[in-house]
């Protein structure tokens, strides 16, 4: 295990693909002809999050603040040889998994959540705001508010909501204050609301919401996913992965992650793409939600009001309600654009399992590492099994990103753990 | 000499305001003209240029700007076509016949490199075969690769955008920015636009070895109001910036 032993493994940048992407990055469009979304983001982001969301600057400084929260949540977190895991699937290649769930709200999700409160606070606003799917992203967001001394409004997915009520305890106790979006508190919720009153909700909404909120109450939206700008500060996931692959003196030639809005994919896989170009990388999804094989790479809405400009991305439509599935953190109708381009290119391929897969996976996960998965992990997991059968005797290094753990997602297991 | 270039939707904000003021232009003080050939889903664009294509669309008459694309060459006025290649593609090398027919010196296309990429080397290659000029046209998400393997077909002028589209206010690196292009591109000339606004930001990109500015939005709004004055004063003060 290599882990914060070594003080060098944690960058001081972040790194952004947008200068070494293959082709341009089709800029955001106005979703709307009568006034700019893009402009609009300078009244929802904080200045810096914007500026880096446009940046082309390849490494980011990282401010020395955000490198102490960061430890003090703890970063680096380990890269571990599943050497049981190895042994069970008389494997005669080796697995490693990056292990996110370490961090203090026990998932990749505060890696952006810390910067982006900081730059809040910079700024002098009155609070913060998000929306939250399976609730790793409110998780994260209370405790970066709260960190920074901000109020925290955040709307969660109503069937999340009501699947796991532990989360909202959790974003209690770091003081963010939680609702189940749809919601009362926006004129948008309201109006879904009052036309479909059993929706389980979606992220889309979520989003809507909270930059409805953001407007009215000198917020700043926190974006979890999707933007580029969440990528690049998430890669000091893969930037650790890459270190820490080198001390040990291995080379990544497969790597795998999860794929909901693509920040801990991207942040994961992203820097390995400029040196490693024979790594074989490969998002999956659920299943229920297959935005890759059967979304369209087309302009779409990030959000269901129809607010955020328009991106280009794989997207199954901002309509698109998925199944209630336990994976929250996957059921977003797109994907990031840099990321979409890239598997649009043929540089990233992509796979879909079932949730009878990913709890089979999970399964094998807890059984011979140790560590219960989050349901959203356990996608990634599942399509390294698949490869691993599929390559028993190929003798690669597979390296998989377990973006959190599941301890307050245990309803996956049923009464059948 | 800096290069001012004024930038026009054909047909905004309708043909008889348009030609009034394109007869006013001082072509003393400025060295190209940009003629955006109405779009019907001009994506690039910002509110106030997608709109001046939208009511541009209905107005466009193309017997009727001859005489000003005839002046404007003759008094040394280099033009240049602003268009969209989903807008011409189907029927491209008759588009650039009809540039060429009136003295057009080339064509910026924004979405050429963006949507088409996969096409961008032929269309380019067909423009340099028939002695047109290509514009490149950049923006802060174009990749580094593509800039530099961009730029190497051709020998033109470089248009780069500062922002994601016209007329939008995202904050950027002025000095980063001009460094990155520099040095991706040494000793070629760039000309600068997509949303600015400020003589401080026209005299910072001028010190950083820009050789130009593109002015749109601006100049638009006037038309719109049918502030001629405004006009004038505004290509005078411009020109004087950049000289200074």
């Amino acid at each position: 295990m290599i882990s914060s032993i070594n003080k060098d493994i944690m960058p001081e940048n972040w790194y952004n693909v947008v200068p070494d992407l293959p082709e341009p990055l089709a800029p955001p469009k106005d979703s709307k002809s009568e006034f700019s979304s893009i402009n609009l983001l300078n009244k929802i982001l904080p200045r810096e999050i914007l500026k880096q969301e446009f940046t082309f600057r390849r490494y980011e400084k990282i401010p020395d603040e955000v490198i102490e929260q960061y430890k003090q949540i703890g970063r680096p977190t380990p890269l571990i040889r599943a050497k049981n895991l190895e042994k069970f699937l008389n494997y005669n290649g080796k697995i490693f998994y990056k292990y996110e769930g370490a961090t203090a709200t026990g998932s990749h999700k505060i890696n952006t959540a810390i910067p982006q409160a900081y730059y809040a606070r910079n700024e002098g606003v009155n609070g913060v705001t998000t929306e939250t799917g399976a609730g790793q992203w409110g998780s994260a967001t209370a405790l970066a508010a709260s960190l920074y001394k901000l109020p925290a409004q955040i709307f969660m997915v109503r069937i999340s909501f009501e699947q796991k009520p532990l989360r909202k305890t959790v974003m209690n106790l770091y003081n963010g204050n939680v609702v189940p979006s749809p919601s009362n508190l926006t004129e948008y919720g309201r109006r879904v609301l009052k036309e479909h009153p059993d929706t389980p909700g979606t992220l889309g909404i979520g989003i809507s919401e909270a930059i409805e909120y953001a407007l009215d109450h000198d917020y700043r939206y926190m974006v979890a996913s999707v933007m580029n700008v969440a990528l690049t500060h998430q890669s000091v996931i893969g930037q650790e992965a890459k270190k820490q692959l080198e001390l040990l003196g291995e080379h990544a030639d497969v790597l795998i992650g999860c794929v909901g809005g693509g920040s801990n994919f991207g942040g994961f896989t992203f820097p390995f793409i400029p040196d490693n170009p024979d790594t074989e990388i490969i998002a999956t999804t659920a299943d229920e939600v297959p935005k890759f094989s059967k979304g369209e790479y087309k302009y779409d809405l990030m959000d269901t009001a129809g607010v955020l400009p328009e991106m280009r991305m794989y997207s199954l439509g901002a309509d698109f309600v998925p199944p209630t599935i336990y994976a929250g953190g996957l059921r977003y109708h797109g994907a990031s654009p840099s990321l979409s381009l890239l598997i649009n290119k043929g540089r990233i391929k992509s796979d879909e399992v079932t949730q009878a897969e990913v709890t089979e996976a999970l399964r094998i996960f807890a059984n011979t590492q140790g560590i219960i998965a989050a349901p959203e992990s356990g996608h990634a997991i599942a399509t390294m099994l698949k490869y691993v059968k599929e390559h028993k005797n190929d003798k690669k290094t597979i390296v998989v990103n377990v973006s959190g753990h599941g301890l307050l997602d245990m309803s996956i297991f049923g009464d059948k753990p | 000499m800096k290069n001012l270039i004024p930038y026009f939707t054909l047909g905004y904000p309708d043909n008889e305001t348009l030609m009034k003021f394109l007869k006013v232009i001082p072509v003393n003080k400025i060295n190209y003209l940009e003629f955006g050939f109405p779009s019907d889903n001009p994506r690039y664009d910002g509110p106030v240029i997608r709109e001046t294509h939208k009511i541009g669309n209905k107005n466009f008459r193309d017997d009727l700007y001859d005489e000003f694309f005839s002046y404007f060459h003759k008094n040394g006025i280099k033009m240049y076509s602003l268009s969209y290649y989903s807008d011409i593609k189907p029927r491209f090398s008759e588009f650039i016949d009809y540039l060429q027919a009136r003295n057009f010196s080339g064509i910026i296309i924004p979405d050429l490199i963006i949507d088409y990429y996969s096409e961008a080397k032929d269309t380019i290659d067909y423009l340099n075969k028939n002695g047109f000029e290509y514009i490149p046209f950049f923006s802060p998400a174009t990749p580094d690769k593509i800039i530099t393997g961009i730029s190497e077909l051709t020998d033109s002028w470089i248009y780069y955008g500062l922002q994601p589209s016209t007329g939008i206010d995202i904050p950027y690196e002025l000095d980063y920015t001009t460094e990155r292009i520099n040095s991706l591109l040494p000793g070629r000339e760039i000309t600068y636009g997509f949303g600015i606004k400020t003589e401080e930001d026209i005299k910072s990109l001028m010190r950083n070895g820009g050789s130009g500015v593109a002015i749109g939005t601006y100049l638009e709004k006037m038309l719109e109001k049918d502030d001629e004055n405004g006009f004038l004063e505004y290509i005078d003060k411009m020109r004087g910036v950049l000289d200074a």
